[in-house]
């Protein structure tokens, strides 16, 4: 996937063009159905463990079930109609995103990359020796690295 | 071609609007009809009670902790979505979350530091608030 400036407008409106093969388009929709992948529980609002069970992390829970939720329907808008989204041009394929659904969607790559490490046991990933391959884990290391691949795209448009 | 975030900070409750809320005290005087309703100035005792000191104070510190999964430049890209930073400084705090482990990215009243943590964590950032000691 490969970001197209456009040269001739840069405000906030003007959307952010990516272009993509047909096989990038099918791996990036099967990659998001897997959304959400993060439980709710995972977030903490303080590292004071007298936090736990308070209202504020209660809260943060709340807040991050109705913010997976939004994100949630509009995906089921994007896999419903596709074609919003993914533009064809002379055999190429164009992703079109508005300012906030590209906020969107690294987020919810964001979630499915994190929520896959989470799955992996929480791996120290700099480390020479890899996360042993198993065929519990393969899929999630293999998700986890796709999505990472797909948030470094989208981040090329405002490098 | 640069991108500098197109798009506008977010901003905390309050935070946007206060500056018209100065530009009233500083002199606008619209035409006003002597026939107006008296003004009955809202009773502000109730408010002042339900928050204590300690929650109005800015003593809130919102931290974000390192961890090998968010990408380098996903972190500095929220921190400038969030925060309205520029590149370079969102890029000084995310080395020092890669480097030190941690980074202090703002002191604020409680409500503000919530607010900033649930937008972090949405983002699935590894950050929390912490009462200064």
């Amino acid at each position: 996937m490969k970001f197209i400036p456009n040269l001739k407008v840069t405000t906030a409106e003007t959307p952010l063009v990516f272009q993509l093969s047909p096989g990038e388009e099918a791996l990036l929709l099967a990659t998001l159905r897997l959304y959400p992948v993060l439980d709710n529980g995972h977030h903490r609002i303080s590292k004071d463990p007298k936090s736990a069970g308070s209202a504020e992390q209660r809260l943060l829970e709340e807040s991050m079930a109705q913010l997976r939720a939004a994100h949630r329907h509009k995906l089921d808008e994007l896999f419903r109609a596709p074609q919003r989204f993914f533009k064809g041009a002379s055999g190429a394929r164009h992703l079109i995103l508005t300012g906030a659904q590209f906020e969107w969607l690294l987020q919810v790559l964001n979630d499915i990359r994190v929520g896959c490490w989470v799955r992996l046991g929480c791996p120290e990933l700099e480390d020479a020796r890899p996360p042993e391959l198993t065929r519990m884990n393969a899929r999630a290391l293999h998700t986890m690295h796709i999505s990472g691949q797909f948030q470094m795209a989208l981040l090329e448009a405002v490098k | 071609m640069t991108l500098e975030v197109p798009y506008p900070p977010i901003l905390p409750p309050g935070g946007a609007f206060s500056g018209l809320a100065r530009f009233g005290q500083s002199g606008y005087s619209p035409a006003m009809s002597k026939s107006a309703a008296p003004i009955t100035v809202p009773d502000t005792e109730k408010e002042q009670q339900t928050r204590s000191k300690d929650q109005l104070d800015r003593g809130y510190l919102v931290i974000c902790w390192n961890d090998p999964v968010n990408l380098m430049d996903y972190v500095t890209h929220v921190f400038q979505v969030v925060f309205g930073w520029p590149k370079a400084r969102a890029q000084r705090h995310m080395l020092q979350v890669h480097q030190s482990g941690r980074s202090l990215l703002v002191r604020e009243t409680f409500e503000k530091a919530e607010y900033y943590v649930h937008q972090l964590q949405g983002y699935g950032l590894n950050a929390t608030m912490e009462r200064e000691e």
